[in-house]
């Protein structure tokens, strides 16, 4: 039987069709878990809102804004800071938080005049940013605060000043991603097309999907760069509002997370012509490939592939140390969305680990048909788990490590299971040729940490020895190695830096005559 | 042992299945478009065929069907081997299975929202 059934789930049926068993020679035609669907009640999502979707995810990696949530401060706090994306404008949108602050008076006396209030503080407070933000909570959807008509007149009075105006509340979906589709589509209808580019590049495209966890978007745009292509905007991570404005002129949206941020490509497509290109950023060979591919479509591929040539020289080594002590480790591979089937097989063939399950929280099936797709057979999928679940899977499947978010992660961790932040990364970045080597060290280091030996010993009453000492990570990763393999003067270990971004900094880009002989694609 | 046809077709869905992502757009019309313009360029590459890219809508088909093809030459040698008319044939039956696991078999049931 290809659905599975957790045993702790008995009394909740219903979850039997959000779980199934990749089984030998099954295709997604013969099964597929339910997605996207409200929560049953009595399981206990890990899921966020839809205003969570919005703000935290989309919204607030755009790195020039004010970001207000017009509602209570818990909203607010629960939204700030505990995502990594980075900007280069000294992380302003990562260090402050805004909202209104409402209150029970203002559930029943409103809260409009209050909010105009707020919006013009914090713009005088940071007179510097002239962009705002404003995001609708349960409360001021609820009382029916008419948000846009706020904005609407403080934009007349202050003519310096733009605000986006995001009507997502909490309740506005089954998950976080109900506002992640919401704000894509208020962007493109609010915003984009109201501003007019400046052009670098006779090639220029907008990178959508990308929020910059710790300087992902860094890293792929110093590949753009270095291909003298422009990244017109990215949506959303370390991305400028002003930018993001004029996302109608690129040339192509090369997409990453489809999950958060296909329909603006969608849009984009249909109501200006832009073609969408999915990507992978993660792993040698996918990544690679889409280097490629983006180089092609502005037929400059040996640019591209110049890039690759010096990177893969530089990096495979050290991606093969961490293999060969990788192979056969069993992953839970339990993201929110996307990187599930960013991940599922090019962390096995790249790796060597074994993914033995994927599950993601908030998304759709079709985020399933690709995980699962591109897992291996016997790989356990489930659709937003409960913890009770998450636990039984572990015990079922004895996974090495798991890859998720902090709150299920840290209930991993009290059984043992080692985890890595797959939302906002370890030591990141983790895109790009380095990245990938970067996220491997920190498997390699999360799997082979000498702690959780140590743990088990319990001072107050277990003997300790004191005969030897502790067993280093490399005692514990190359007992099984071969001597060709330990002794090995090709591979090595990961060389970077603490921080990859500084050279990325420092790096001055070629320039590129124009190329009169290519017909640039009309937009 | 030579495989049989079917066979030949399953080793290019699974290269489609595990590389690539152009196949999993959310919506049916969006998939069958997908299918059938990559498909439609990957052979045509394979069989040394013109191929129209002036659009930028046909130019991004294009880069995946390269793509594609330049995976299908060399994972699968058979393919450069076989007579042009066979290959064509697994071809189609290539897209005839894509668009049942994609599309008239899928249990996906957002690919008929009519919006986006
Ligand atoms: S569900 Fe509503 S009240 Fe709760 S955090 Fe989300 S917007 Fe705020």
């Amino acid at each position: 039987m290809p659905y599975h059934l957790f045993k702790c789930s008995e009394c909740i049926p219903e979850r039997g069709k959000h779980a199934v068993i990749k089984g030998p020679g099954e295709t997604l035609a013969d099964a597929l878990p339910l997605g996207y669907l409200n929560t049953i009640p009595g399981s206990i999502s890990e899921r966020g809102c839809a205003y969570c979707g919005a703000k935290h995810v989309i919204g607030t990696p755009m790195k020039d804004v004010i970001h207000m949530s017009h509602g209570p401060v818990g909203c607010t706090y629960d939204t700030w800071q505990t995502k990594r994306y980075l900007s280069d404008n000294d992380n302003f949108q990562l260090k402050y938080t805004y909202a209104t602050d409402m209150k029970e008076k203002h559930i029943i006396f409103g809260a409009e005049k209050m909010l105009k209030q707020n919006i013009i503080e914090a713009f005088e407070a940071f007179p510097a940013i002239k962009r705002m933000t404003i995001y609708q909570t349960c409360a001021s959807a609820l009382i029916g605060d008419d948000i846009n008509a706020v904005a609407n007149k403080v934009m007349k009075e202050m003519p310096d000043v733009d605000i986006f105006v995001c009507n997502s509340p909490g309740f506005g979906g089954p998950s976080q991603s109900g506002g992640h589709h919401k704000i894509n589509i208020a962007w493109i209808n609010q915003k984009v097309g109201t501003v007019e580019p400046e052009t670098t590049s006779e090639y220029m495209i907008n990178y959508v999907g990308e929020y910059n966890i710790q300087g992902d978007q860094e890293v792929m745009q110093d590949y753009f760069k270095r291909m003298g292509i422009q990244v017109l905007s990215t949506f959303t991570g370390n991305g400028s509002y002003d930018d993001l404005r004029a996302m109608h002129r690129a040339h192509l949206n090369v997409l990453e997370c489809a999950r958060s941020a296909e329909y603006i490509c969608n849009e984009l497509r249909v109501r200006y012509g832009i073609p969408r290109l999915d990507i992978d950023g993660f792993g040698f060979e996918p990544l690679s490939s889409s280097l490629k591919k983006v180089a092609m479509f502005f037929g400059i591929e040996e640019r591209a592939q110049a890039i690759i040539d010096e990177e893969t020289a530089r990096w495979k080594p050290e991606l093969e140390w961490y293999k060969a002590r990788l192979a056969g480790k069993k992953v839970c591979l339990w993201p929110g969305g996307s990187k599930l089937w960013h991940w599922a097989n090019c962390i096995h063939e790249e790796m060597g680990v074994d993914v033995v399950s994927v599950y993601t929280k908030f998304g759709h099936q079709g985020d399933m048909e690709k995980g699962i797709s591109r897992c291996e057979e016997g790989a356990l999928a489930i659709d937003d788990p409960n913890e009770l679940e998450g636990m039984e899977a572990m015990e079922m499947l004895e996974p090495d490590i798991i890859f998720t978010g902090k709150r299920p992660g840290e209930v991993a961790k009290k059984v043992r299971v080692p985890y890595l932040n797959a939302h906002a990364y370890h030591n990141g970045p983790w895109k790009g040729f380095e990245g990938w080597v970067r996220f491997a060290r920190d498997v390699y280091n999360g799997i082979y940490s000498p702690i959780h030996k140590l743990s088990l010993l319990d001072i107050s009453k277990d003997e300790i020895p004191v005969d030897r000492g502790f067993e280093t990570q490399r005692m514990l990763s190359d007992v099984h190695l071969s001597e060709e393999i330990k002794n090995s003067t090709e591979l090595r270990e990961y060389t970077g830096g603490y921080d990859l971004l500084k050279g990325l900094k420092e790096r001055v880009y070629p320039e590129f005559p124009p190329k009169a002989n290519v017909a640039l694609p009309a937009v | 042992m030579k495989e049989t046809s079917k066979e030949r077709v399953e080793q290019l869905v699974d290269v489609i299945m595990k590389k690539c992502l152009w196949q999993f757009h959310s919506r049916t019309w969006d998939r069958e478009k997908q299918n059938e313009n990559i498909i439609l360029k990957t052979t045509q590459i394979l069989c040394d065929e013109p191929v129209v890219k002036e659009t930028p809508e046909e130019k991004c088909y294009w880069v995946d069907a390269v793509w594609l093809a330049n995976a299908y030459k060399e994972k699968f040698p058979w393919v450069t081997e076989i007579d042009k008319e066979d290959l064509k044939q697994i071809m189609r039956e290539l897209k005839e299975r894509l668009d049942f696991l994609l599309i008239t078999g899928s249990l996906n049931a957002e690919l008929t929202d009519p919006l986006y």
